[in-house]
């Protein structure tokens, strides 16, 4: 741009006018948004270093001043613990986030298939669900005690099956994306009432596999689990190696700048310094050390040896290599977390096995989150934006595929996954902006943040602050610390992921 | 790599029986592809089942008794005999005193309509700008607005609210609806869409001597059709059930959107759950049509015949 200005006059002319014609497309737009958006974030700027607090300045009493406290807000914040926490606790839930992604997409590709075509053999489930209802009406019409809820739920999947039938992809859109129609709260009331540690399905379900569980577990001698969690060490390990390894080739291959693959290895390093800090992991640590120092030693190696077949350019390859990263931390943390449980187990055994408390325990509250961010996300909108993303990948791609003998995951590598690139950018931006300013809704609804603090995240803490204890200033000056830590991570989206996608 | 000389004929797709193996090779096919389509009703209608539940509790909560709300029997009344379902709670959520349920509907109907339309349009023209034409400073500008979205909205919510005081906007339609017509998402959302249209597009319309707005008006918004349609669909339904922005913003009972109005079910006036799960239920049937009406237009695809001639 800045070539073309300096070149000619007659040059610099069109790139100003085309600078005008931008600017006039987004004028509707960036009018509206400096009245309801800039304006209101200045002045949440200015509340930042303010000491103002609903209780102590409001249109009651007029004598009470805001007064300006400058960086006090913040120095407040860095000294407590408590923003630290709830940072960490925002983050243990942004885990789920690849998780989530991938099911959106699965969910999508799913729907995305006509159900009606093939088979042509739909009369037989038409057949066979008819028969349920019928059934579930007459067993209706009797009454029954005990058993009504299965059979209740048989109608409904019945009903289900039918509408799929009769209806193909249409229906099954829909009850997907039903949740999002029913406002949230009452979604997650009712997630509430399943996490219920007494009287909840779920752990109803839990204990008899529970309790035959512990009956395996006690005559198996001790060293058995002992072997396990170290095998789970190992696994995590191998992870990390298989991490590295698939990263070299990338790079090796010209896939992946070195820049753009410092980021990923730090995240697959992760999970080994969370070890450091974690009480259960303590007695694993030093083999664990060495373990990770050794493959990354091998790894390095590796990469010594084997030299470069092509160059990459510093930053390229960011996108697929830190969701490759992020999916596996997260397998990492698994095997990470299920080692002392494998180590504990016979011990715990012997004591008999109970159901977690889900939302009331300290350590399951943030998983059962997790969970429940799991199922939301199967008919959340990326399953929609990826629906709509599927059916614009061009059919000639596809058909290109299959004449040079591409495998089902071949094609979806090769063909969809690139394709469905500037959607995935933004999904993958927005569970970022999302997850770092989430948790609000469930930490309202479900836990009022607790146990413990557990379940706070830096919005809830926000809301908390500046709408129930009315410290509307140092509400203000969390947002805006918030606000610089997701800027930056979607700095580094952009940058990277934003030039990947447009190439 | 060495598979093809590996490779062991197969017996039976030889040239020489081509009747009796194309005749044992039917069957087979045609049982694998009955279980592909069996497979996929089934795994589909698990996860629905999975995904329906919460909405079945409501519409089961919704026909009890008030004593039975809290139950954990999901059954009303503990039985299946649907005769002895509470049905008329229905009716009382429009006779109950101080629920003006009908004009709660349409002004819900109204502002997310509006805010819908204006926010398709102020959007697309952004997204237009920022993925289809090139000016100077353009990825800079479209950062600010994305950084926009980094900030928690509920520390705007104060700010925003004395905003509306000096415009006068307080308990207006037009406080509800203007401010949600701008958003950064809805652009970055359509600007995704539009950067996946081929731009040889735009070379060809330029040759034609189609304008700027031509272009933008007659070729990349009917091609971002999914985009506006996806942008509608989550614009519609998070305002129509926005509750935080107009709970700050109304005053006088009559202009309530329905969230709104049904937290009346739910306060210290009056705890009616049932009825509160009646009327969610019946808040719910605008955006299914909403939805069944326009997820057509979702999954269509772009038709790119233009440019391959």
């Amino acid at each position: 741009m800045n070539t073309t200005a300096a070149s000619a006059p007659r040059k610099s002319r069109k790139a100003w006018r085309s600078f005008w014609v931008g600017i006039a497309f987004i004028t509707p737009n960036i009018l509206g948004f400096l009245a309801f958006t800039t304006i209101p974030l200045v002045l949440s700027l200015a509340m930042a270093f303010t000491n103002w607090d609903l209780k102590l300045q409001n249109m009651f009493k007029p004598d009470a001043h805001i007064q300006f406290v400058g960086l006090a807000n913040f120095v407040h914040l860095i000294t407590q613990p408590q923003f630290m926490t709830y940072l960490g606790n925002t983050l243990y839930l942004m885990m789920g986030i690849p998780f989530s992604i991938a099911a959106s997409l699965f969910a999508a590709m799913m729907l995305s298939k006509d159900t009606r075509a093939g088979g042509g053999r739909t009369y037989l489930w038409l057949l066979a669900s008819a028969g349920l209802l019928v059934g579930c009406l007459m067993l209706t019409v009797v009454g029954m005690g005990e058993t009504a809820m299965v059979i209740l739920l048989a109608g409904l999947a019945a009903v289900i099956l039918l509408g799929g039938v009769l209806g193909g992809p249409t229906v099954y859109r829909t009850l997907f994306y039903l949740p999002n129609f029913t406002a949230g709260v009452a979604t997650l009331l009712l997630w509430k009432k399943l996490y219920n540690p007494q009287t909840g399905p779920v752990n109803y379900a839990l204990s008899p596999l529970l309790d035959g569980l512990s009956a395996a577990v006690r005559p198996t001698p001790p060293l058995v689990f002992t072997i396990l969690a170290w095998v789970l060490l190992a696994l995590m390990l191998l992870v990390l190696f298989l991490g590295l390894k698939r990263l070299s080739t990338m790079w090796r291959d010209g896939d992946l700048g070195w820049r753009a693959a410092l980021l990923p290895v730090a995240v697959l390093a992760v999970p080994f310094v969370v070890t450091a800090f974690w009480s259960y992991g303590r007695p694993f640590l030093v083999p664990l050390a060495i373990g990770f120092a050794a493959v990354l030693v091998l790894a390095g190696a590796r990469v010594w040896r084997a030299g470069r077949d092509f160059a990459a350019a510093a930053a390229e390859g960011f996108g697929n290599a830190i969701m490759l990263a992020a999916l596996l931390m997260v397998v990492e943390f698994v095997c990470l977390g299920l080692a002392p449980v494998a180590a504990h187990l016979p011990a715990m055994a012997a004591a008999g096995l109970e159901p977690p408390g889900w939302l009331v325990d300290i350590y399951w509250a943030k998983p059962a989150l997790m969970i429940m961010g799991f199922w939301a996300a199967v008919g959340s909108n990326n399953m929609l934006l990826y629906l709509a993303a599927l059916t614009n990948v061009p059919q000639e791609l596809y058909e290109a595929a299959d004449i040079d003998g591409a495998t089902r995951f071949q094609r979806f590598w090769n063909v969809t996954w690139p394709q469905l690139a500037p959607t995935t950018f933004f999904i993958v931006v927005m569970s970022v902006i999302g997850g770092l300013q989430g948790g609000f809704d469930a930490a309202r609804v479900m836990t009022m943040g607790g146990p413990a603090g557990s379940t706070t995240t830096l919005s809830y803490f926000i809301y908390t602050e500046g709408f129930q204890t009315g410290r509307l200033g140092y509400a203000s000056a969390v947002a805006w610390a918030l606000f610089i830590l997701v800027f930056i991570i979607t700095m580094f989206n952009w940058r990277f992921g934003n030039r990947y996608v447009n190439d | 790599m060495s598979t093809i000389e590996v490779m062991p004929v197969p017996p039976t797709a030889g040239p020489l029986p081509p009747v009796p193996a194309a005749d044992a090779d039917r069957p087979a096919a045609k049982v694998r592809a009955f279980f592909r389509a069996w497979g996929l009703h089934l795994l589909l209608a698990i996860m629905a089942f999975g995904l329906t539940l919460p909405f079945l509790w409501m519409l089961l909560t919704s026909l009890k008794p008030l004593a039975e709300v809290g139950s954990d029997n999901w059954l009303p009344g503990s039985t299946l005999n649907i005769w002895q379902w509470h049905w008329h709670n229905y009716a009382e959520v429009f006779t109950t005193p101080g629920i003006h349920f009908t004009s709660w509907y349409a002004n819900s109907l109204l502002i997310a309509s509006w805010v819908t339309f204006l926010q398709l349009f102020t959007s697309s023209l952004a997204a237009f700008s920022f993925a289809r034409l090139q000016w100077p400073g353009r990825d800079r500008v479209f950062l600010l607005y994305l950084a926009t979205m980094m900030l928690p909205g509920l520390v705007m919510m104060v700010p925003n609210y004395q905003i509306m005081i000096s415009l006068h906007l307080v308990d207006t339609f037009t406080g509800l609806i203007v401010p949600a017509a701008f958003t950064a998402f809805g652009t970055f959302l359509l600007r995704q869409f539009m950067l996946s249209i081929p731009t040889s597009i735009d070379e060809a319309a330029e040759i034609d001597g189609a304008s700027k707005w031509r272009l933008y008006w007659d070729i990349i918004l009917p091609l971002a059709r999914p985009g506006l349609v996806a942008l509608a669909i989550f614009t519609f339904i998070g305002n129509y059930q926005n509750i935080f922005w107009p709970l700050i913003m109304l005053r006088s009972t009559d202009k309530y959107t329905l969230p709104i109005g049904l937290m009346y079910f739910d306060s210290s006036r009056g705890q009616a759950t049932q009825l509160l799960m009646a009327a969610s239920a019946m808040m719910v049937i605008p955006l299914i049509i909403v939805f069944v009406v326009l997820q057509k237009q979702l999954v269509k695809g772009i038709q790119l015949g233009a440019v391959k001639g």
